[in-house]
């Protein structure tokens, strides 16, 4: 049962609403104040900055008492004795959550959030350490044991308090449980494959019910996690993090999987993004459409080193050209229909909170690009070092000034 | 009651008009769905790739190119861009002017970053300027601020900003004798003169939301030079007084303003410094843990009364 009614999130989403309207002008100010007598939720919320504020410094609160405890009573005569009490505290950690959400409304506040992040931190080391306390248990076992619990812990959370993140967490802890029945990566990964997507089967069949609803977002959000998840899984160069070199100068596939292995995943790279980014628009999905880009984007750049293809110094120069033609050429197919829409979508921008927030990361993106290009102090003999990962040997290329 | 029918009933109770009930309603729908976010996010990876390869294919072909085919190749680039930005500009405003084509903005940003490569290849090369790379940056900052300023382009102000600080770095890294607290105070230096720069600006009215970045590049750099300040074991008193000082007027301004930024700032930064003044010399576990417990929650304490006052204004 989900800890929020559904008439009070709906009631902050029409709130939100709002605000927005207002801010761009859509809703007169004697009209807003009238309107949003109407919408008065009686649920906390608070502004993003203190939201995050309260929330690291509940985590700090919380964490320091369980160490205290640990401190002042000494628990260190056994990994069990010591994984009980985490147990306890994350129940206690729980209870806190539950009474700062249901008690004291607190919806988005920081505070209820660091209390649940701190109940799953504590099952997840108390499960680990009741388990390995055990001599008949492993450290293999108990893993598995703290990660299977984290994921169901974790899909709780999702659901009983709404957090996104919650989602996400599910998600990575799944990720270590197949190595607990299989020592195969090839099955490993597609273990996790078969996870997610039966999660994202269960997610589609939902989400058509709650369209245009509170809960729309939260379903959107874990769908394109569990798309994005399939695609990571799959992508054998780009999740290959004991050899991340392999990324930049693989003159040859690897064949640390059986080929056929190897090549269906190749295949299924080139399926995902066009289907995924298909899945978007046919739902209007932000957030899927923006994995389907990204997974579209991680494609071209993962599949010179699948193929085994050397990599070229201009490379970069051409995904960029692509990116910038196809931005280019659909804002101007868009621009071209009726009213500047095209079957329901526009390139023009339909509210000032985009503008507003593009406006604050144009700020601090605009930041990142210098520090690849500022060159490093003058050195004895001068060397050029463009920062942007040239002048290595990539590409078989050799820097050469 | 979703906010469709919620919508519905407003018009039906004449709260709001037909014509409004039909906008409201297809920006709840998001019909039409707009695209621009992506298509944004589309041009600046584009960019950023697209410079990154150059630069990248620069550095290690310069040999086998030659240097003037690529002098010549980055001017063009850099001279296509400008006539571009120069051909499709508005007339000046000091108020914020939207930008006059969709990717305007964009040309801009990837013809000040292909003047950083060609400048860094210049000087590496030919050594045009002697090695002063100082005088480089400082030029080029100088250079941004004013395209910044003259195209309405934040993306630009970051660079001159960053550029600036980069020249305060470079200058004092040559110094034969600096030592890390110069940077220090070269760092409250460049908070100063960024901040007295944007403040002035700001009261001329030129391009007054630009503000909003100056003073939190401004914030981040002084917080963290105060904070290098107090970490350090010896002389520390007058960090600490700054520090203080520093928190008192970001908390301030972020209440007065209503810019919660501020006041986030203020509680962490003011945290972690008095925190690391207090906890250094102590050597009980059990002190150093109650001393966060009690602290932490005087935080949350303070912070969710501040959270209430003030609430969801932001």
């Amino acid at each position: 049962m989900r800890l929020y009614s559904e008439s009070s999130q709906e009631t902050l989403r029409a709130c939100e609403f709002l605000k927005h309207w207002h801010n761009d002008g859509l809703v007169g100010e004697e009209q807003y104040q009238q309107l949003k007598q109407e919408t008065v939720s009686d649920l906390r919320t608070t502004n993003i900055f203190l939201r995050l504020v309260l929330l690291f410094f509940t985590i700090i609160a919380v964490a320091a008492i369980a160490g205290l405890f640990f401190t002042v009573i000494h628990a260190s005569q056994s990994d069990s004795a010591n994984g009980v009490c985490f147990l306890v505290f994350a129940v206690l950690a729980t209870i806190a959550a539950e009474s700062a959400a249901a008690g004291a409304r607190l919806y988005r506040y920081g505070i209820e959030e660091a209390f649940a992040i701190c109940s799953l931190a504590f099952l997840c080391l108390g499960m680990d350490l009741v388990f390995y306390g055990r001599t008949v248990h492993s450290a293999h076992d108990a893993l598995f044991v703290a990660c299977g619990a984290g994921a169901a812990f974790s899909l709780w959370l999702w659901h009983r308090f709404g957090l996104w993140y919650a989602f996400a967490a599910a998600m990575i802890f799944t990720l270590f449980l197949p190595a607990y029945w299989t020592p195969s990566h090839a099955m490993q990964r597609g273990s996790i494959c078969a996870v997610y997507a039966a999660g994202l089967v269960c997610i589609a069949a939902i989400r058509t019910r709650h369209r245009f609803d509170y809960l729309e977002q939260g379903y959107s959000l874990a769908e394109a996690f569990l798309w994005l998840g399939i695609y990571l899984v799959l992508n054998l160069k780009l999740t290959a993090i004991d050899r991340p070199s392999d990324l930049w100068d693989s003159t040859s596939p690897a064949w640390e999987f059986a080929p056929a292995f190897y090549w269906t995943t190749w295949v299924l790279l080139w399926c995902l993004p066009p289907l995924i980014l298909t899945r978007g628009i046919r739902l209007k999905d932000r957030f899927v459409i923006a994995v389907g880009i990204l997974t579209t984007v991680l494609t071209l750049i993962t599949n010179k080193p699948y193929l085994g293809w050397q990599r070229h110094t201009w490379d970069p120069m051409l995904l960029g050209l692509a990116l910038i033609a196809v931005a280019v050429l659909l804002r101007r197919w868009l621009a071209q229909g009726e009213g500047g829409v095209r079957n329901g979508f526009t390139a023009a921008s339909m509210s000032g909170k985009h503008k507003q927030a593009f406006g604050v990361a144009s700020s601090v993106f605009g930041l990142i690009a210098p520090q690849s290009i500022t060159p490093a102090p003058q050195q004895q003999s001068p060397k050029f070092e463009s920062g942007f990962g040239g002048g290595s040997d990539g590409g078989g290329s050799s820097g050469d000034f | 009651m979703t906010m469709l029918d919620r919508l519905e009933i407003w018009e039906k109770e004449g709260r709001i008009s037909p014509e409004q009930q039909a906008l409201f309603a297809g920006l709840v729908r998001e019909d039409p769905f707009s695209l621009s976010l992506e298509l944004n996010i589309l041009l600046y990876a584009g960019v950023l790739a697209f410079v990154a390869g150059l630069g990248w294919t620069v550095s290690t072909w310069s040999q086998q190119l030659g240097d003037v085919l690529i002098v010549l190749a980055l001017s063009l680039l850099l001279a296509a861009s400008a006539w571009y930005c120069s051909s499709r500009a508005t007339n000046w405003s000091p108020k914020e002017t939207p930008a006059p084509t969709p990717i305007f903005d964009y040309v801009l940003y990837l013809a000040s970053l292909v003047w950083c490569v060609e400048l860094a290849y210049l000087e590496n090369r030919l050594h045009v300027l002697s090695g002063q790379w100082d005088l480089y940056l400082l030029a080029t900052a100088l250079l941004f601020l004013f395209l910044a300023y003259r195209f309405d382009n934040r993306f630009v102000l970051s660079l001159a900003l960053s550029s600036l600080a980069g020249w305060f770095g470079l200058t004092i890294s040559q110094w034969p004798s600096y030592q890390s607290g110069g940077y220090r105070r070269y760092a409250l230096l460049y908070c100063l003169v960024v901040g007295a720069s944007g403040a002035v600006l700001q009261r001329l009215k030129l391009k007054p939301h630009f503000f909003a970045t100056y003073l939190n590049i401004v914030a981040n750099v002084l917080f963290c030079a105060i904070l290098s300040g107090v970490f350090d074991r010896e002389d520390y008193g007058l960090w600490v007084l700054a520090l203080l000082a520093a928190c008192a007027v970001s908390l301030t301004w972020g209440l007065l303003r209503r810019q919660f930024a501020f006041v986030a700032y203020a509680a962490i930064y003011g945290y972690i410094g008095v925190s690391s003044l207090l906890v250094r010399n102590l050597r009980d576990d059990a002190l150093i843990l109650m001393y966060f417990v009690t602290t932490a929650i005087a935080m949350i304490v303070m912070l969710v009364l501040v959270a209430r006052r003030f609430g969801r204004e932001a």
